[in-house]
């Protein structure tokens, strides 16, 4: 139990709309443990994006239970939901999303300066910066300056930089190109074997083939979840 | 930049510095016209006050004849007995007036002028030659009377009738000569000179009659507060059965005057705060502008941790700094374009570097700079607000 990160009970979701309600996530039931690499795949407009914003605390259930390191989310406040994606959960999204206005290494150092209400003196941001293989004269520099592949690596890095207990990656190789994108997964891989939860959604069977576990999912249900010996 | 939302913030207003500025010169105006007028205002009462309170120390009195008569400085019409104060009336307000001021009687009545074939009708005053040297202490030419036969004139009245030191008329059937001429007194509620012939007393009992029932007592007082304690002596001595005088206190005039100025450049204020209105709408607009085009922005910093109220802040910011810089270049431009509006409106900047005046520019810009960030307030409150997925997924 102690090691379970993430565990959904009966997980529900539905976006009422006037034309009819969406039902989106149809009863899952899930648990995940610490350290897992799972990649999620499925047809587009499966749920898959919907699931992962559910563990990412973005969103809530509509019905079901969803602990992420073992506290309920369900009646959680904004506030709160804000504060455990700061600091327990790290995000890399498909379109990298790096803030605009920041530099990278600013953009790695942000959510270290909203978690500890200073600046990083430990030196921990350009070390993570290094290890994704940004030098310090690339760091200076915006966003709209860096290639793909740069700024998923500074994505990555601003991920971990408050040490979460997940990674959730949504497509993160969608739009690089698959030498890039190899580099990345190995990047990912790399965390994840060094103990990092990894949750990865995906359509390419390629990077599915990485993961430890693989959950399809059809029509907001999960059709099948089994483990990679491969 | 310690606080890392407050230097996006700024970033934001610098990437856009053009439209930020654009915005910012709405509130620029808004404070340039509220404080523009606001010091024209300052100025122009303490200029009138100015002015004015060299009358204000001076109180008359007239015969109250029960025909209404009001306004009281005007001449009365043609001399009849009642017109006049009586020799003991003048008397009483000699002893009242006492160590207060100085009392000087004066004769008024419009008489007829005569000089060659031209003919017209004049305001005449006889005084005593030593109330003339008190009083119209301010002769541009000349002297005082030395005989019955010459008189004092105004400027007015000397340009008018093309008359000079020496010229020669006659007013009542009587001939005169210049012997001085009386520099413009301007508004004054005691003696309008300007386009009037003072004689000497003796000159104007002989002509007209009223020996020593003069139809006006003037009192210049040491001190312009003692006006009230004057005015009540004499209406409670001399009024106590019938009202027989009238007391007008000039004082009174100059402080309605600057009160009517105040109203009038009160309500140009007003005025001038819908061009803050309309600031307002622009700022408004831009903020809302500055929220939809960074609505991504904002999913991402959500989804990263960051807190509803700390999006706002970062808006609010926004909208401070563009009130800031609005503000700044307002003060700058008030002062300049104030100065010359006012020496322009007023003739004068004598007051424009006072306390009073000056006070209105941080106070136009804190009413600008206010209103520039209660107009962001929505805006960032909508940025706010903003689902964090919904936000993501937008383009
Ligand atoms: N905000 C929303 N409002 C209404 N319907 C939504 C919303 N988000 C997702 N959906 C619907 O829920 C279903 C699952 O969407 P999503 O999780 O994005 O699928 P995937 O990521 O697998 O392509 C789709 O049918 C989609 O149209
Ligand atoms: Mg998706």
């Amino acid at each position: 139990m102690t090691d379970e990160v993430v565990h959904l009970e009966n997980i529900s979701k539905i976006y009422p709309l006037v034309s009819g309600d969406v039902l989106a996530l149809d009863n899952i039931s899930l648990s995940i443990k610490t350290g897992e690499f799972v990649a999620i795949i499925g047809p587009s407009g499966s749920g898959k994006s919907t699931l992962l914003n559910q563990l990412g605390c973005l969103d809530v259930p509509t019905s079901g239970d969803l602990k992420i390191d073992g506290r309920s989310i369900t009646q959680m406040s904004d506030y709160e939901l804000t504060h455990l994606r700061l600091i327990s959960i790290g995000f890399i999204f498909q379109k990298f999303n790096l803030l605009p206005l920041l530099s990278a290494y600013e953009n790695v150092e942000y959510p270290y300066t909203l978690k500890y209400r200073k600046r990083d003196s430990s030196g921990r941001v350009s070390k993570l910066l290094a290890m994704v293989g940004i030098n310090e004269e690339l760091a200076k520099h915006k966003p709209s300056e860096l290639s793909g592949g740069q700024q998923q690596r500074v994505a990555i890095a601003r991920s971990l930089v408050n040490n979460p207990k997940i990674l959730l990656c949504d497509e993160p190789t969608g739009n690089l190109d698959s030498k890039t994108g190899h580099l990345v997964m190995n990047m990912l891989k790399k965390l994840n074997s060094r103990g990092k939860t990894l949750i990865i959604v995906t359509h390419d069977p390629g990077i599915a083939a990485l993961a430890d576990r693989i959950i399809t999912i059809r029509d907001g249900q999960i059709v099948s979840d089994v483990g990679n010996v491969s | 930049m310690k606080d890392i939302i407050f230097a996006m913030a700024v970033r934001n207003v610098r990437i856009n510095i053009l439209r930020s500025i654009l915005a910012a010169i709405g509130i620029t105006i808004g404070i340039i016209s509220i404080a523009s007028m606001g010091m024209l205002g300052t100025n122009m009462t303490a200029s009138v006050t100015d002015s004015l309170s060299s009358m204000a120390d001076k109180l008359t009195v007239n015969p109250y004849s029960g025909k209404g008569g009001g306004g009281g400085g005007g001449p009365p019409g043609m001399g009849s007995e009642s017109d006049n104060l009586t020799k003991k009336q003048f008397k009483d307000i000699e002893k009242i007036v006492g160590k207060y001021g100085f009392v000087y009687g004066v004769h008024n009545i419009r008489a007829k002028v005569k000089k060659g074939s031209d003919e017209w009708n004049t305001q005449v005053y006889g005084l005593e030659v030593s109330a003339m040297r008190t009083i119209l202490d301010n002769l541009t030419a000349g002297g005082y009377p030395s005989s019955d036969n010459s008189v004092l004139i105004g400027t007015r009245f000397a340009s008018d009738n093309d008359l000079e030191l020496g010229s020669r008329f006659s007013v009542g059937g009587n001939g005169v000569k210049v012997s001085g001429i009386i520099e413009s007194r301007g508004m004054t509620m005691d003696l309008n000179t300007d386009s009037a012939i003072v004689m000497t007393k003796d000159k104007y009992e002989s002509l007209f009659g009223a020996k020593d029932e003069f139809g006006q007592a003037n009192i210049v007082l040491n001190d312009i507060n003692d006006a009230e304690t004057v005015t009540n002596a004499i209406e409670s001595q001399m009024n106590r059965r019938e009202e027989n005088v009238r007391v007008q206190d000039s004082s009174r005039m100059v402080s309605m005057i600057s009160s009517s100025v105040t109203t009038i450049t009160s309500f140009a204020s007003l005025i001038a705060s819908i061009s803050l209105l309309v600031a307002a709408v622009s700022i408004f607009n831009i903020m809302m502008m500055s929220v939809t085009e960074r609505i991504r922005e904002i999913g991402v910093l959500r989804s990263i941790g960051t807190q509803k109220k700390e999006i706002l802040r970062m808006f609010v910011y926004e909208a401070t700094l563009i009130g800031i810089i609005g503000a700044i270049l307002g003060m700058v431009f008030s002062l300049v374009m104030g100065y010359f509006f006012i020496l322009i409106m007023v003739g004068s900047v004598k007051y424009f570097f006072t306390y009073e005046s000056l006070i209105h520019l941080p106070y136009a810009m804190a009413v600008g700079l206010v209103i520039c960030i209660f107009s962001g307030l929505y805006p960032a409150w909508r940025g706010a607000q903003m689902d964090p997925i919904e936000a993501l997924r937008a383009e």
